[in-house]
């Protein structure tokens, strides 16, 4: 049962009063002279009342130096123990001062554990935020070093895309010049076949001509031979004369003995035999002169057959010969025709060319600007990812900063003990 | 004025006196003579009669591949003979004041007489009789 300290000390003075009036009542009653009567009532009454002055002062003292080496903890930081009263029959204002201080302290060891824990969170996610944040700023410092590269990449891009641009556009001064000239052969190819028209037309009435003299040629030839023939039979004739010249010289001989023979009578006969002996010797050498002119023309008849057979077999090769100019030159229209034409789709070609090498080198242009722009772009990369390192590095030094104040609160926290049970 | 029917030996130049000459005839072919001494061409038919004929060249150890097909027939009262020479020349007239004496001892078997020197050119005169003479002696 609950009683104030108030009533207690109402109790207390009622309880003295009482005891006053009971002795008062009691004690005369004792047989105790009445002298002494007034003052054992009085000694009884202080009696009473220091006994209870004592006890109940004694308990209230012990419960307030309870409560004051509590609050002396606390103020220490010491939450481990709570406060306890000695048990009371009635327990009074202290005893709610003692639930209060607890209830107190319990608060503030939850808070305590709630600060210790969540510092030490913060303490570790400042760690992890910082070891994240020094990732970040090495990982954007690599970004940083690649985003250089791409930079000096797309400017050796834009230099490769200048100079492919300027090779097309030589390319297609180059097609041009194919086309001119693509031009020029069809011309060249027109004159050549015209130039072989004229050719195989030449080649042709060569041919017929040559045919004509072949022709009279082998008629030459014909004579010659049939001339031979007539000169073999005059050789024919010249061996009879020749024959009949030995004939009247062996005559001749043979009557100049005999006119020998005779005497003086045979003497004009020798002399007459001797003329003949000399007809027949010049009627001889004649002979042997037309035989020798024969003989030389029988060579000389024999050396035309063989040159004429040379020539007919020289003129039939260059009949031949001509019969192939004809076809070559029949090659050569063909081929130039087919110069021509090809000539004309390699211009039409060079054109399309030309125009594609155009469309090319705008396409290249457009490569180019996007190169540029690329290039620009990435220098802006490169701008942010400094940025972007720099806030990193800014982060990770407030990282830092975030786990020392962690710290400092974790130091803050420290000196309260929780006791066992949260610790 | 003496005559003399030149003709060749081989490429010596002889000469035979028209006097010891009957006639000159043309052989086309001669017939085999048999059992014929060395040095015969063969026989000709001289106007019907059988006609042995020398080989004149040959007989004088002459060398000559060439032949006349004219032969030198000798008159019958000297000998019944003809002559096969290399080449029939011409018959010269004689100039006596110009034959040389051929030296006998020099050369046996040349059968030389004398040499006529006619105009430079050096005939060289048949001896007959001694060539009838060998001829005898086979």
């Amino acid at each position: 049962m609950r009683i104030d300290i108030s009533y207690k000390f109402i109790m207390g003075f009622i309880i003295v009063v009482g005891s006053i009036v009971v002795l008062n009542l009691v004690v005369p009653q004792l047989g105790i002279p009445e002298a002494w009567q007034q003052l054992v009532s009085i000694g009884c009454a202080i009696l009473v009342g220091l006994l209870l002055g004592w006890a109940f002062s004694k308990a209230f003292t012990a419960n307030i130096r309870h409560l004051s080496a509590a609050a002396e903890r606390l103020s220490e930081g010491d939450l481990s123990k709570a406060v306890r009263l000695r048990g009371s029959t009635f327990p009074d204002e202290t005893a709610d001062l003692a639930g209060s201080l607890n209830r107190m302290m319990e608060s503030l060891r939850d808070l305590v554990g709630t600060i210790r824990n969540s510092a030490n969170k913060v303490a570790e996610a400042a760690q992890g935020l910082s070891a994240t944040s020094q990732e970040m700023t090495a990982s954007s410092h690599e970004v940083s070093h690649t985003v250089e590269q791409i930079s000096r990449g797309a400017e050796t891009q834009a230099e490769m895309v200048e100079r492919s641009s300027r090779l097309i556009r030589e390319m297609a001064v180059s097609v041009e010049l194919v086309v001119a000239a693509a031009k020029k052969v069809v011309l060249a190819a027109n004159d050549t076949a015209q130039t072989a028209q004229g050719g195989g037309e030449t080649a042709r009435v060569t041919t017929e001509k040559m045919k004509g003299i072949l022709v009279e040629v082998e008629g030459n030839g014909r004579q010659i031979v049939s001339f031979g023939l007539q000169v073999q039979k005059i050789g024919k004739i010249v061996e009879v004369i020749t024959g009949i010249a030995q004939k009247t010289n062996l005559l001749a001989l043979n009557a100049t003995i005999e006119a020998a023979r005779a005497g003086e009578y045979g003497r004009g006969f020798a002399v007459v035999a001797e003329e003949i002996r000399k007809l027949a010797d010049s009627t001889s050498e004649s002979a042997g002169e037309i035989t020798g002119l024969i003989e030389t023309i029988r060579e000389q008849g024999q050396q035309v057959q063989a040159s004429m057979k040379q020539t007919m077999v020289e003129m039939d090769a260059g009949r031949s010969a001509l019969d192939s100019t004809v076809t070559a030159f029949a090659e050569i229209i063909q081929t130039a025709t087919n110069t021509q034409a090809k000539a004309t789709s390699i211009a039409e070609l060079s054109q399309k060319q030309a125009q594609g090498a155009g469309k090319v080198v705008e396409a290249i242009d457009e490569i180019s600007r996007v190169v540029s722009d690329n290039a620009a772009a990435t220098q802006e990369v490169s701008a942010s990812t400094q940025q972007q390192t720099a806030s990193m590095e800014e982060m990770a030094h407030s990282a830092q900063g975030l786990s020392a104040l962690a710290d400092q609160l974790l130091e803050a926290v420290r000196r309260f003990q929780l006791g066992n049970e949260r610790s | 004025m003496d005559l003399v029917l030149t003709f060749r030996l081989g490429e010596e130049v002889y000469g035979l006196e028209i006097a010891q000459v009957q006639e000159i005839v043309e052989a086309t072919g001669f017939d085999y003579i048999p059992l014929a001494p060395a040095g015969f061409l063969g026989a000709i038919n001289f106007h019907g009669a059988i006609l042995p004929v020398l080989d004149l060249t040959g007989y004088l150890g002459l060398a000559g591949t060439q032949r006349d097909q004219r032969v030198i027939v000798l008159p019958p009262s000297t000998c019944a003979l003809g002559l096969g020479v290399t080449l029939i020349g011409r018959i010269l007239p004689l100039e006596r004041d110009r034959l040389l004496p051929f030296r006998q001892e020099r050369e046996t078997d040349a059968f030389i007489r004398e040499v006529f020197n006619h105009n430079g050119d050096m005939i060289n005169m048949l001896d007959l009789p001694r060539v009838l003479a060998s001829l005898e002696k086979q």
